[in-house]
């Protein structure tokens, strides 16, 4: 009985811990990209597409750790909601409630889904 | 400079967006796209990644509160990462000036349904979808008073909820509004327990489409770390300041903002 409560507060401290550290990661990034001059967003004026494996590899190649710390923060975020599916799922099948387990599956099935359709092939 | 000027834009889109109960999202992309230039791809892409930000902070508070309805919202979510999906491949087929109009649309939409009258629904029966799954619950108002409510219409719930989720990718937006229009109009829902578990499935629904935005290369670090960074420290600070703050005036503002901008992003639409 007492499970439901005690994992949903987990949850919630998951969640807030989760956007703490993303956060962090995320000001860390902005503070060692930061420009003073200049536009940055000049060059987003106009859409160029550059999948995210190229971008990685760009930036590994040319040691920029603040744009790899950005893309971190970024992922952390991203997967902060997949975790939070997961937990939920783990907590139906706790209360015996299998049919919302399986409801919380096929949610977390969907957003693998959603993720390959930025996989350009 | 810019980018500072683009943090702090974005610390007082999160201020207002906790103030008024919205995601910062429908005051970002306008102003990366008006102020900044920037293509409304990027802005889209970048305002998802806020929104996740601020859905999940906000999420926690619901959550500890006991206003969210978990089970409602797992199932809920099904339609919302379907649209997402749905939102996803449409928004690689469709011109900028499309999205424009479709964003200005949007807007135009929220200032009016931001004029309604908040009142509460209530159903007295539970549809048999909700027996089955019990989303039946209750949750404590104000008065300490505990309130138990029924959930009605849940199939066309999960199917306003593709059409939020679609929204959601297409615009960068939480779709906030039209996911508890849906739940207090159709599925007779507390307003309160509307808007917490709204807010608890817009994280999953932002996500699903963000995942692939990043894949495919539209979320730039360079736009979107800033926006992320201001929006977080803005809603922290408007989660504090709410109480001092005259919110309804507030709220009298943005409206009339918020039509304003909607006509200058449809422009924009008619123009490009």
């Amino acid at each position: 009985m007492n499970t439901k409560p005690n994992l949903e507060i987990k949850i919630s401290w998951f969640l807030r811990i989760g956007v703490i550290v993303a956060g962090f990661l995320l000001l860390a990034g902005v503070i060692s990209t930061f420009k003073f001059n200049g536009n940055p967003f000049f060059v987003f004026q106009v859409y160029d597409k550059i999948p995210l494996q190229i971008g990685l590899l760009h930036h590994l190649k040319h040691q920029q750790w603040g744009m790899l710390l950005s893309y971190t923060g970024l992922i952390v975020l991203i997967t902060l909601p997949i975790i939070r599916v997961i937990l939920t799922a783990i907590l139906f099948i706790r209360q015996k409630e299998y049919h919302l387990a399986c409801i919380a599956i096929v949610v977390l099935l969907g957003l693998m889904m959603s993720f390959s359709l930025g996989f350009e092939i | 400079m810019y980018s500072l000027l683009l943090i702090g834009i974005s610390i007082f889109a999160g201020l207002l967006g906790s103030i008024l109960g919205l995601g910062g999202g429908i005051i970002i992309v306008p102003a990366l796209t008006i102020f900044f230039g920037v293509d409304i791809r990027y802005a889209i892409a970048a305002s998802l990644i806020s929104i996740i930000a601020t859905s999940s902070g906000a999420a926690a508070g619901f959550l500890r509160d006991r206003l969210t309805n978990l089970r409602l919202a797992v199932l809920l979510e099904v339609g919302t990462v379907l649209g997402a999906m749905f939102g996803f491949i449409i928004s690689s087929k469709i011109e900028s000036s499309v999205l424009f109009l479709l964003f200005g649309g949007f807007l135009l939409f929220s200032s009016i349904m931001m004029l309604r009258k908040k009142s509460d629904s209530h159903s007295n029966v539970d549809h048999p979808w909700s027996q089955k799954l019990k989303l039946a619950s209750s949750y404590t108002d104000e008065n300490e008073k505990l309130i138990f409510y029924k959930v009605a219409n849940v199939p066309f719930g999960v199917a306003a909820m593709t059409i939020a989720g679609m929204l959601s990718a297409l615009l960068g937006i939480g779709s906030g509004i039209f996911k508890v229009m849906a739940m207090d109009n159709a599925m007779k829902i507390p307003m309160k327990v509307s808007s917490a578990t709204s807010n608890f499935m817009i994280g999953v629904t932002a996500s699903a489409s963000a995942g692939a935005f990043l894949l495919r290369g539209d979320i730039r670090p360079e736009i979107a770390c800033p926006v992320s960074v201001g929006i977080i420290a803005g809603s922290w600070l408007g989660a504090r300041l709410m109480p001092k703050m005259p919110a309804i005036l507030i709220r009298r503002i943005f409206i009339v903002v918020l039509a304003i901008v909607s006509i200058q992003m449809i422009l924009r639409g008619l123009k490009t």
